[in-house]
């Protein structure tokens, strides 16, 4: 089981926290491959894209409009 | 290969052009933003980064200059994709659009080709007045020589992409705001769709049953697909049974299928968010009309904006957008 983290240092947390998870490009239960983009997130008016950690089952933790930030877990991938 | 991915619009157009530019070096974009920003409705996120900024080229605010451009560029052997930002600004470039892209083909006795994509968003419902929320489908459709398509799903939205820019005719591709499945824009869940990876085509001219059923016919387009089923739900409770048809073109029409649709359930709603009157809910009522009234149990009605600009109000803009209630009402009063 791998986590899905948002990572550090995409935006400058200090002048906007939180962000949101915009959408979710596979289903809870998906299989997904190593560096496929499963999710986006959006803080103010940008995007970026999360990848799958691992060949395995997706595991959707936050929803989407959830809110995240630097280092939140918004899901997993089980290899297994 | 997996195809379990479910992309919003937005990226299932993004994508498409990225196939066709890698197969086809002909294939370039052009507009207001669609390089660094990525398109300002997401249609050409990332496209900048993998081809760079001869075949991505962001433009001025200079529509006339630049689908003027396209149109000489199509014409000498390339594959514009040109992006008219919000369809509402035509204004400044109808000239370009209706008596060059359309016509030349025309005018040169077949001899010249116009292969180029005017892409270009569509529809209100988010409170951005009246130079901003318009479909403008009848406008386009109603003048000969171009192809006009209006996809209500990613899968239909990337397949009809990829037919577009492979087809010898200007395609006015109207994509609508609220369906492209922004982060900032809600959208309906069912926008967004499973899309396969590899390249495909869906031919112009096919209309989709996206429900079946026995009792009323509703005809659609767009956003509008999303309501009528969610207005298709509501009756289904009360035991009507309502067949829906997504047009997904409008140029070319699958009269056809609209023809078989309302034989079958003797009962027709159409339902376009653009202009009510000379637009495509007339043309499509004049169909049926035009091929056998007899197979109407009763008098077709028509959903669509009243004959107002759309109002900036939110309250005044809901009340003139066709939506899910006012859908199943009229259904149900053809079936009174």
């Amino acid at each position: 089981m791998a986590d899905i983290v948002i990572p550090e240092g995409l935006w400058d947390a200090g002048v906007t926290p939180e962000g949101v998870v915009s959408n979710w490009f596979y289903a809870d239960g998906a299989t997904v491959s190593k560096g496929d983009v499963v999710a986006e997130i959006m803080v103010e008016k940008s995007t970026f894209d999360i990848e799958a950690p691992t060949d395995g089952v997706l595991r959707r933790t936050i929803a989407k409009d959830g809110v995240i930030r630097p280092g939140s877990v918004i899901g997993a991938v089980d290899a297994g | 290969m997996s195809s379990n991915r479910i992309l919003p619009v937005s990226r299932a157009i993004s994508e498409a052009i990225a196939q066709e530019m890698r197969a086809d070096p002909s294939v370039f974009v052009m507009g207001e933003d669609i390089g660094t920003y990525g398109g300002i409705f997401g249609a050409t996120a990332g496209l900048l980064d993998e081809f760079g900024e001869t075949r991505v080229r962001d433009t001025p605010i200079s529509e006339t200059g630049f689908i003027g451009a396209g149109v000489g560029a199509a014409m000498s052997g390339m594959r514009p994709i040109v992006e008219l930002m919000f369809v509402d600004f035509f204004g400044v470039c109808m000239d370009s659009i209706y008596n060059l892209a359309a016509k030349n083909t025309y005018f040169s006795g077949g001899n010249c080709k116009v292969p180029m994509v005017i892409m270009t968003a569509t529809g209100g419902g988010y409170s951005d007045a009246g130079q901003h929320s318009q479909t403008l489908h009848g406008t386009f459709a109603h003048l000969p020589g171009l192809k006009v398509v209006a996809p209500s799903n990613a899968y239909d939205a990337k397949g009809l992409m990829t037919t577009a820019i492979r087809d010898d005719s200007p395609v006015i591709f109207m994509f609508h705001k609220g369906l492209q499945g922004l982060a900032w824009m809600a959208s309906p869940d069912a926008a967004a769709t499973v899309v396969p990876e590899d390249a495909y085509e869906i031919p112009f001219g096919q209309a989709k049953v996206v429900r079946e059923g026995k009792d009323v016919t509703i005809i659609t387009l767009s956003m509008m697909v999303h309501r009528a089923l969610a207005a298709a739900e509501a009756l289904a409770k009360e035991g009507i049974d309502a067949e829906v048809v997504d047009l997904r073109t409008i140029v070319p029409l699958d009269r056809e299928t609209i023809l078989i649709s309302v034989a079958k359930t003797g009962r027709l709603i159409v339902v376009d968010e653009d202009y009510k009157s000379f637009g495509v809910t007339g043309e499509i009522i004049a169909t049926v009309a035009e091929h056998d009234p007899s197979c109407l149990k009763a008098p077709p009605r028509r959903l669509a904006v009243p004959d107002v600009p759309i109002p900036y109000s939110r309250v005044m803009e809901r009340f003139v957008l066709p939506n899910a209630d006012t859908i199943a009402d009229a259904a149900r009063a053809t079936l009174r």
